[in-house]
């Protein structure tokens, strides 16, 4: 303990006055001659010991107060040493790099406080004792968070004011973003010592990059290390797929858990939630640093679709990650209906047979109905998700009335063409719903090297042939092709059916062009509903495209299409932070997406281009979604030109933690990117002068009522006596 | 003198006066006249014609007593033998024992008031002067630790003043032996006497007053008629915290007496006035158990009114046992 005023210490000897008033007041004492002394000792014996005690207490406390207030005055104080860098206390420019990844979510211990508050309080304590004509920014360890404070600021209440309003991010840490980040700013700092502090937990994960300062000759970095040693248990892994041998509603839900510490986790409780409720719970040992997987099995009440699963374990100081989240899907068991417009007996000559045959090929969960043009109740279209007219002559007219009815009100429609067609009937009778009038059939030309080899596996045809124009994959039917996929690419295309040229409308789009520029498969929307059609046939009489291996994909995700199903590759899993395409139907006019936290974002999409008749105009409209800040189930609605709000179910999707955030590994000492100048000794850390004249001063308070009470208690007891 | 004649008149119409006004009268036997009157005037009787203390009783029948005189209607009453006593057969001689050790010299801090021993003197004397009315002999023995006065109980002319002479002349000094005392008087009185002791037991510690409660009951068992008056000064009730600084400095008043005690006297008050009291029912109980008439006063209270209770209690008395 030092003082300012040390020679105010004299007044110490103040603390014998109570005591010389105590002796000066006995001796002042006026004698009593009593003859019931005897009385009177009885007397005193009963209350000696309490008097004798709140005496002393009494003497106590004025000594402790005749003593404190010199004491006071000398205005004592300690110094301590500092958690802050040395170089805090001078005058510079500085970045104060704030570690908000998802790790420091965790507890500093049980019942405590996340550890990301004390990394939040050490950046405060950081700015508070720069020296005041420092200029300091504020940025984020988070990938892709933005920099709260951009510039550096020489007004510091601005940057505790942004440091207070900083909350803890799920995402994870990338240093070397944020690194680079402070060193583009510190471009702009106004003075010479230019430094970044780094509040984190040091966690290893996110320093991928970050090379040493000394290699870089940027600014110099300092870490303030708020983390200490932790043990976590995290969900890691979480995949669904179906379980046929459960039936056909039946999943199985496979969860990875992984171990971070140096005891096995033995019995570790796992729940499984499918919808939001508890179905199975189960139990798994998990090694030290080790991984083990545990498997449901579970079969689904609701039917097809898709279900939000969840695997919880029993929760840890870091309970982000003690749960993850994934889409099951499970077949909807899409009905089908093929009306056949060329029939054969032998079978493989039958205008349906490819197309049946690659509907039903691949577990694509597709019930199919096929049926002749005759055969086909109108009122019956509404029981199929997508109706296939497969070189049909002429649709009779209630057929055809059906077929538009079936179309606005939300049905699919696939149409192929060939010999049987009559073109002017189709025109005529469903103008409506086809994306152009059919015009003439054309027979291709010689084109290209007829002397070509043939690629492999291609049938050889020596009839002339047209080939598909390299894929344009913006188109959702076309996402899960390859860029340069031989499986339509190789197909050829002897005859095909031209079509009318019409204005550009909104909601069509050519998908698939021959090389001749000839549309080859034309969509559009009308009303509710969707219509695919392609220019040639599905049998072998004009193309080879149905023994193609493109044939097979693109007939299973033209009828996803049609219905309106979710693609096969449809991802519904993210990490934090990742970006998610959210589709349109051709009504929807803006959509919302409701977080785990119930927060809601409405998302408009871009307007559709007045004119042209580029693909990229057609494509399937999107709009994508990026705040995906915290971990679990996104619902998407989708607001409708009529104006009415529908759920997308089908457009849900799960967001889950980085696994790396769940790591707990420290960063390797040679790692860090001062670890040049810690080898060196660092800078020792300052010294700061601690006041104690306030607790004394508390201390006299408390000290002076506590005689007032006690003086005051005598003063009753006295009266009552 | 006219200040005290005109205090005599007033005790005779029924004023008590209190102990500071009848120091102030000249004699003691003026003061006991004084007493008397009024404690008389109270009750409604005449001293001078024919109304007496009257110590007749009865006593309980021991091995050796005449058959003949014993109280068949008690017996039948109370189931007890009891022999019957015979007031014409019973000279009453009266011993006056008045504690004069330095304890009864206290006098309060209140000037009006009187030392316990004058206060007992007043008392001695009115009883003696009584007595002497009635013809019964009255004796004095004034005590400390040993018998420092004693004049045995006569008739004869003059003895009066002579009791009364000596009783004017005690000082207080010396330590106390009451127990002592008694036994002195048990070995005088030959036969069935009074015996009223006057003490403030202030110095008579627990074994001493085991002492003297055996002494009392002895004297009670061979049949002599005792009674205690216990005086105190108010002061030794309570506490005079008025009169009393912050911080006072006890000391005791025996020669000798070592004991001192610095102390807050309001710290005290509360468990003082407890001790006291604890004292009083102490000897209450003993005096009880002994069938020892006990009387307490303090100096502030006239001392014709603690004649009266006493001669009213034994007139009372002694309607009960005819």
């Amino acid at each position: 303990m030092h003082f300012l005023a040390p020679s105010l210490l004299l007044g110490l000897a103040a603390a014998v006055a109570p005591w010389f008033i105590h002796r000066i007041g006995k001796r002042r004492a006026r004698p009593r001659a009593f003859a019931a002394m005897e009385l009177l000792l009885r007397a005193e014996r009963e209350v000696s010991a309490r008097r004798r005690l709140r005496e002393l207490l009494l003497l106590a406390l004025r000594t402790l107060v005749a003593a404190a207030l010199p004491l006071i005055f000398a205005r004592p104080f300690t110094e301590v040493r500092s958690d802050l860098p040395a170089t805090a206390g001078r005058t510079q420019s500085a970045v104060v790099v704030l570690d908000d990844s998802a790790s420091l979510r965790r507890l500093e211990h049980a019942g405590g406080d996340p550890v990301f508050t004390k990394a939040r309080g050490r950046a405060r304590s950081l700015v508070e004792h720069l020296a005041p004509d420092s200029d300091v920014a504020l940025v984020l360890a988070s990938e892709g968070t933005a920099a709260p404070v951009a510039e550096p600021a020489s007004d510091h209440a601005r940057v505790l004011a942004a440091l207070d309003g900083v909350t803890c991010s799920a995402r994870r840490a990338d240093f070397a973003a944020a690194l680079r980040r402070a060193s583009q700013i510190l471009t702009a700092g106004a003075h010479g010592e230019r430094v970044v502090y780094v509040v984190t937990d040091l966690q290893a994960t996110g320093w991928d990059g970050v090379t040493s300062e000394g290699d870089t000759g940027g600014p110099a970095i300092v870490l303030l290390d708020v983390g200490s040693p932790w043990e976590n248990r995290a969900v890691v892994g979480l995949e669904a797929e179906p379980a046929p041998e459960q039936g056909a509603e039946g999943v199985a839900v496979v969860a990875e858990v992984a171990n971070f510490s140096d005891a096995p986790a033995t019995k570790l409780g796992l729940t499984l939630r499918l919808d939001g409720a508890d179905v199975a719970r189960g139990f798994v040992d998990v090694p030290a640093h080790g991984r083990a997987k545990k498997r449901f099995l579970h079969t689904l009440a609701g039917g097809g679709g898709a279900h939000d699963a969840e695997v919880e374990i029993d929760h840890d100081l870091f309970t982000l990650d003690d749960r993850r989240r994934a889409r099951v899907e499970v077949s909807r068991g899409l009905r089908v209906l093929i009306v056949d417009g060329d029939p054969r007996t032998v079978r493989t000559e039958d205008e349906a047979f490819f197309l049946e045959a690659a509907l039903r090929a691949g577990g694509g969960g597709f019930s199919i109905t096929s049926a002749l043009p005759d055969e086909v109740a109108p009122a019956s279209l509404t029981d199929y998700g997508a109706v296939f007219l497969a070189n049909v002559a002429r649709p009779s007219p209630e057929l055809a009335q059906a077929l538009v009815r079936y179309v606005e009100n939300g049905g699919g429609v696939f149409i192929s063409v060939g010999d049987r067609v009559d073109a002017d009937a189709w025109n005529s009778r469903l103008a409506a719903i086809l994306p152009q009038p059919l015009g003439l059939k054309r027979t291709a030309s010689a084109s290209g090297d007829p002397t070509a080899p043939p690629a492999e596996g291609e049938t050889v045809d020596t009839r002339p042939a047209e080939r598909l124009a390299p894929l344009d994959r913006r188109h959702p039917l076309l996402a899960s092709f390859p860029a340069k996929s031989d499986g339509l690419a190789s197909a050829r295309f002897s005859e095909f059916m031209l079509l009318a040229p019409v204005p550009d409308a909104p909601g069509r789009s050519v998908v698939l062009r021959f090389e001749s520029g000839a549309p080859a498969l034309v969509a559009s929307e009308v009303g509710r509903g969707r219509v695919l059609l392609l220019t040639t046939t599905v049998d072998r009489e004009w193309t080879d495209l149905p023994i193609r291996p493109g044939f097979l994909p693109l007939v299973q995700e033209s009828a996803r299409y049609l219905a309106g199903a979710p693609g096969s590759e449809s991802v519904a899993s993210l990490t934090v932070g990742q970006r998610r395409e959210i589709g349109l139907g051709g009504d929807d006019r803006r959509v919302e997406v409701v977080g785990p936290n119930g927060q809601s974002t409405w998302l408009t999409p871009e307007p559709r281009p007045s004119e042209g008749r580029s693909p990229e105009a057609h494509a399937r409209r999107a709009v994508a979604f990026d705040r995906t800040d915290e971990p679990g189930l996104y619902r998407v609605r989708a607001s409708r030109a009529d104006g009415t709000v529908e759920e997308r179910p089908e457009e849900r999707f799960v967001v889950d933690l980085d696994p790396g955030e769940s790591d707990p590994a420290p960063l390797p000492a040679d790692r860090r990117p001062d670890h040049a100048r810690a080898a060196a000794g660092g800078d020792a850390a300052p010294k700061s002068r601690l006041e104690l004249w306030h607790a004394l001063g508390a201390v006299v308070l408390v000290a002076v009522l506590l005689e007032s009470l006690l003086t005051l208690r005598l003063r009753r007891g006295r009266v009552k006596a | 003198m006219s200040d005290a004649t005109s205090t005599v008149s007033e005790s005779r119409a029924g004023v008590l006066l209190d102990p500071h006004d009848l120091a102030r009268l000249a004699t003691m036997s003026l003061r006991a006249r004084v007493i008397v009157e009024g404690a008389f005037a109270g009750m409604h009787h005449n001293p001078h014609t024919g109304t007496s203390i009257e110590f007749a009783e009865h006593k309980e029948y021991a091995p050796g007593d005449d058959l003949r005189h014993m109280d068949w209607k008690a017996v039948a009453r109370v189931e007890r033998y009891y022999i019957k006593r015979f007031e014409d057969e019973t000279e009453m001689r009266t011993f006056l024992l008045v504690d004069a050790s330095a304890s009864m010299g206290y006098r309060g801090s209140n000037e009006k008031s009187v030392s316990k021993l004058a206060y007992a003197s007043y008392l001695a004397a009115a009883l003696g002067y009584l007595l002497a009315q009635q013809g019964d002999p009255a004796g004095l023995l004034a005590f400390d630790e040993r018998t420092r006065q004693y004049l045995p109980p006569r008739t004869r002319g003059g003895h009066l003043h002579e009791l009364l002479v000596a009783l004017d002349g005690l000082y207080a000094a010396g330590r106390t032996q009451p127990g002592r005392a008694l036994a002195h008087v048990g070995e005088l009185a030959d036969r069935r006497s009074v015996i009223v002791l006057f003490t403030d037991l202030l110095d008579a510690p627990d074994a001493g007053g085991d002492e003297l409660a055996n002494r009392l009951r002895q004297l009670r068992a061979r049949g002599h008629d005792v009674t205690l008056f216990h005086l105190l000064d108010p002061d030794e009730v309570e506490l005079p915290l008025d009169d009393l600084e912050d911080l006072t400095e006890f000391e005791g008043v025996e020669p000798d007496d070592g004991r001192r005690l610095l102390v807050d006297p309001r710290d005290l008050a509360a468990s003082f006035a407890r001790e006291s009291l604890a004292l009083r029912e102490r000897w209450r109980k003993r005096c009880l158990e002994a069938r020892v008439e006990y009387r307490f006063a303090t100096t502030s209270t006239p001392p014709s009114e603690v004649l009266r209770a006493f001669l009213f209690n034994r007139e009372r008395e002694r309607g009960r046992r005819s």
